[in-house]
């Protein structure tokens, strides 16, 4: 009966800061509760700068974006959107404001009448995850305890799916894909690339690939390999953090210095990169930490900063020289240490590259 | 006022603390922050300890801490850090450090300062209170740790001239913000403000330092004011640091008392610390955080770091209690008070009332941010006219009727 009910139930997510760690999970709760969910367009140029009209000029751009994202949601027609106002993720680990006051921002920044679900996340207050889909399913007008159980539990059980699969090595948007339609594909091996980096940025950053300007692809086809906070767990994060001896503080942290923490510990990079969002608090204090760590142990940083009007042509000269000049630092290396007989080691770039360029051309 | 802690809770607190300074070697400073050097100073001195004060803040403090920072952290740091480095190169070796983790970035600040000035080369033990979930025990704690007093009576004296004279600094200062619009004698109000902080400072005596209000109250009254004139009032609204250093709000309540504006402040240090250190069974009026949630409702249901939700709180009381405008500052990059400019542009309009967001950051001239308060000034002065005549209409409408 209820679930008859909910079935004309629709709900708009944003594809937009918490879309890109957790759609998985909403998507398998709110399909087990019986709701249909609209998705808005992806990122563009477009959208970003609607979204930027409606909010002052200092806010950052994931929060323009994610406004955005709401107006073409509603643009589409969808009245109920789901803006998830997520405060402390551990006791006193908070987030940024500008997260925690997201349905703030959106209840008062668009003039339009639509209904908004706004559940709170606030575990050093006490209100976990089940608290959280409680409230959600509340606000949508469920309140069949059974059935938002099971809801929950379907909702985790998707997301591990889509850990697992984005932890073997499948694109974070192939990945959330093949999660949604029940598919379970795994990378079987990957060939091994010369360079490896860790980039460490917000999940919303990173993924979207308007925000990012694609940097995994560009990385990939400048044959670097890049790690991301999807390619370890949370513990591993946080006892990284704790090995280098800093706390965590923000609740978006792991993804940024526990990432990079881990990689710069336990993994041979050649260098960093650092992503982030013209005018983001937390990005500025997080970076300057995994700064004063690489330099301690001489491992090269590279930091890009994006905003709305950053142009494609630079962004890529910046990367490229970054990438090049890791290339030369590896090779100085190799060459320094014992270099064995039977090893050729190229010595320019082009030595390495050409035999690939001709296959593709071909 | 008791200062007795528990050898368990001294061993868990030592631990996070250095103790390669010795209490006797020890020279204490902290931050600049308006004034709150006076009270703190009282009560180092009380203690026994050996006190530095840096210089207050200043176009040399900013530029020296933006020097030293990384960009894009935010102005209070910047000054801080200044704050410090002037402090040590004047020999100071601990230093103190007023901390809110879970508000906002503050919380991160400790740890980076303390690498920079590692990094520079200083030596020196960082004291952190945590002014969080710390209250009185854990301030008692800290206090301790770094003058070794126990005795007990020299804490109640400390903390009573400390509280004493905090107090009397806000009512000092609230007597200036309702004075300096007023006075018939340019520059009266303010001479009085200045007499009375150093009278404040030189106060050693508790019995003496608990009749500082009242004396403060009675001299300002006799400043000449004219009674009737039209003075709008304006509500000073944003970030803590903000509100409180007259350095890095370029002194906007002197420029707005001497244009004929009331200047009144929401958030006062005295009221803060009150909030922070009394066991809340004590409090039993509402205090002004709550205040802000009930009246922010409409707008926000969330507190999110920072004062966020006072911004919007007052606001909106400012709105419903006549006041005439409101002027919202904040430091560029402000987390929290960047969420508070989106929303008050919607309470501006849905509750009439004019708003003015300055943000402030190193290279605010103080010649544009002038012109902008000047244009605001003459806005309110002219609504405020208007609004008066049209009461005047309305009440002779009734009369005509
Ligand atoms: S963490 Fe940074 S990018 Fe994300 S919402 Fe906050 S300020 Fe913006
Ligand atoms: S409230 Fe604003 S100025 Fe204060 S620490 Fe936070 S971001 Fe910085």
């Amino acid at each position: 009966m209820v679930r008859q009910e909910n079935l004309k139930k629709i709900i708009g997510i944003p594809r937009a800061i918490s879309y890109y760690n957790n759609y998985t999970f909403y998507y398998g709760f709110f399909k087990s509760l019986g709701i249909e969910i609209v998705l808005s367009d992806k990122t563009t140029t477009k959208l970003i700068n609607e979204g930027s009209k409606y909010v002052v000029s200092d806010t950052c751009l994931p929060v323009k974006v994610f406004v955005g994202h709401v107006i073409n949601l509603l643009n589409k027609g969808c009245n109920t959107v789901f803006v998830p106002s997520i405060q402390s993720t551990g006791y006193k680990i908070n987030n940024c404001s500008k997260i925690r006051g997201l349905p703030e921002i959106i209840r008062n920044v668009i003039n339009r009448p639509f209904k908004m679900i706004e559940p709170t996340l606030d575990k050093t207050e006490g209100f976990g995850i089940k608290e959280f889909c409680f409230e959600t399913a509340h606000q949508l007008g469920i309140r069949d305890k059974k059935l938002i159980n099971s809801a929950i539990s379907s909702g985790r059980e998707m997301y591990n799916r889509f850990l697992e699969m984005a932890k073997s090595g499948i694109p974070h948007g192939e990945a959330v894909e093949n999660a949604v339609k029940g598919n379970y594909v795994l990378k079987k091996m990957s060939l091994v690339k010369p360079l490896s980096v860790v980039i460490m940025a917000h999940g919303y950053n990173l993924f979207d690939e308007r925000i990012s300007m694609n940097i995994l692809n560009k990385l990939n086809k400048m044959n670097v390999k890049a790690y991301t906070c999807l390619d370890i767990t949370r513990t591993d994060a946080i006892n990284s953090i704790h090995e280098l001896d800093e706390i965590q503080y923000w609740a978006n942290e792991l993804d940024l210095t526990g990432t990079a923490a881990y990689f710069m510990l336990n993994k041979k990079i050649d260098g960093i990169i650092a992503l982030s969002a013209f005018g983001c608090g937390p990005d500025s204090l997080m970076v300057d930490e995994i700064q004063y760590h690489a330099n301690e142990r001489k491992i090269p940083m590279l930091h890009l900063n994006i905003d709305e009007h950053t142009g494609e042509a630079g962004f890529v000269t910046r990367l490229e020289a970054f990438t090049d000049m890791l290339e030369r630092k590896k090779r100085k290396q190799l060459l320094q240490c014992n270099k064995p007989k039977n090893i050729e080691i190229a010595i320019n770039k082009k030595q390495i590259q050409e035999p690939k360029v001709l296959t593709k051309v071909k | 006022m008791k200062a007795k802690i528990s050898e368990r809770q001294l061993n868990k607190y030592s631990k996070n603390m250095d103790n390669t300074i010795s209490a006797k070697d020890r020279i204490i400073a902290w931050p600049r922050m308006g004034r709150i050097d006076i009270p703190l100073k009282a009560l180092m001195l009380s203690l026994g300890a050996k006190i530095v004060i840096p210089p207050a803040n200043s176009n040399e403090a900013l530029e020296l801490g933006v020097k030293n920072s990384i960009e894009g952290i935010c102005l209070p740091y910047k000054l801080n850090l200044a704050n410090y480095i002037m402090a040590l190169e004047q020999g100071a070796n601990t230093l103190m450090m007023f901390q809110a983790p879970g508000s906002c970035r503050l919380g991160n600040y400790t740890k980076m300062a303390q690498k920079t000035l590692k990094k520079m080369g200083y030596e020196f033990d960082m004291v952190i209170f945590d002014m969080y979930q710390s209250k009185m025990k854990q301030t008692l704690q800290a206090f301790w740790h770094v003058t070794r007093c126990i005795n007990p009576f020299k804490y109640y004296k400390g903390f009573s001239l400390g509280f004493n004279k905090f107090f009397a600094i806000d009512e000092a200062q609230k007597l200036l913000f309702y004075t300096r619009p007023r006075e018939i004698h340019k520059g009266d109000a303010e001479k009085c403000y200045n007499k009375w902080l150093n009278i404040i400072d030189n106060t050693n005596s508790i019995s003496g330092a608990k009749a500082l209000v009242k004396r403060i109250r009675k001299d300002f009254a006799n400043i000449q004011i004219n009674k009737n004139k039209y003075v709008p009032v304006v509500y000073l609204l944003g970030e803590f640091f903000v509100l409180l250093d007259p350095y890095v709000n370029q002194d906007i309540e002197k420029t707005l008392g001497e244009s004929g504006i009331e200047v009144q402040r929401q958030i006062w240090f005295s009221e803060w610390l009150e909030g922070v250190l009394k066991p809340s069974f004590l409090n039993k009026k509402e205090s002004h955080r709550q205040k802000c949630v009930r009246n922010a409702r409409k707008y926000m249901k969330r507190a999110i770091g920072g004062e966020s939700i006072e911004t919007i709180g007052d606001a909106v009381y400012a709105a419903k209690n006549g006041v005439d405008g409101v002027i919202h500052i904040l430091p560029f990059s402000c987390m929290p008070e960047i969420v508070s400019q989106n929303i008050l542009n919607k309470v501006s309009k849905e509750e009439d009332i004019p708003i003015l967001t300055l943000v402030l950051d190193e290279q605010t001239g103080k010649t544009g941010y002038i012109t902008r308060i000047e244009a605001f000034v003459e806005l309110v002065k002219r609504k405020k006219i208007m609004r008066n005549s049209e009461m005047k209409k309305k009440k002779e409408d009734l009369v005509n009727v």
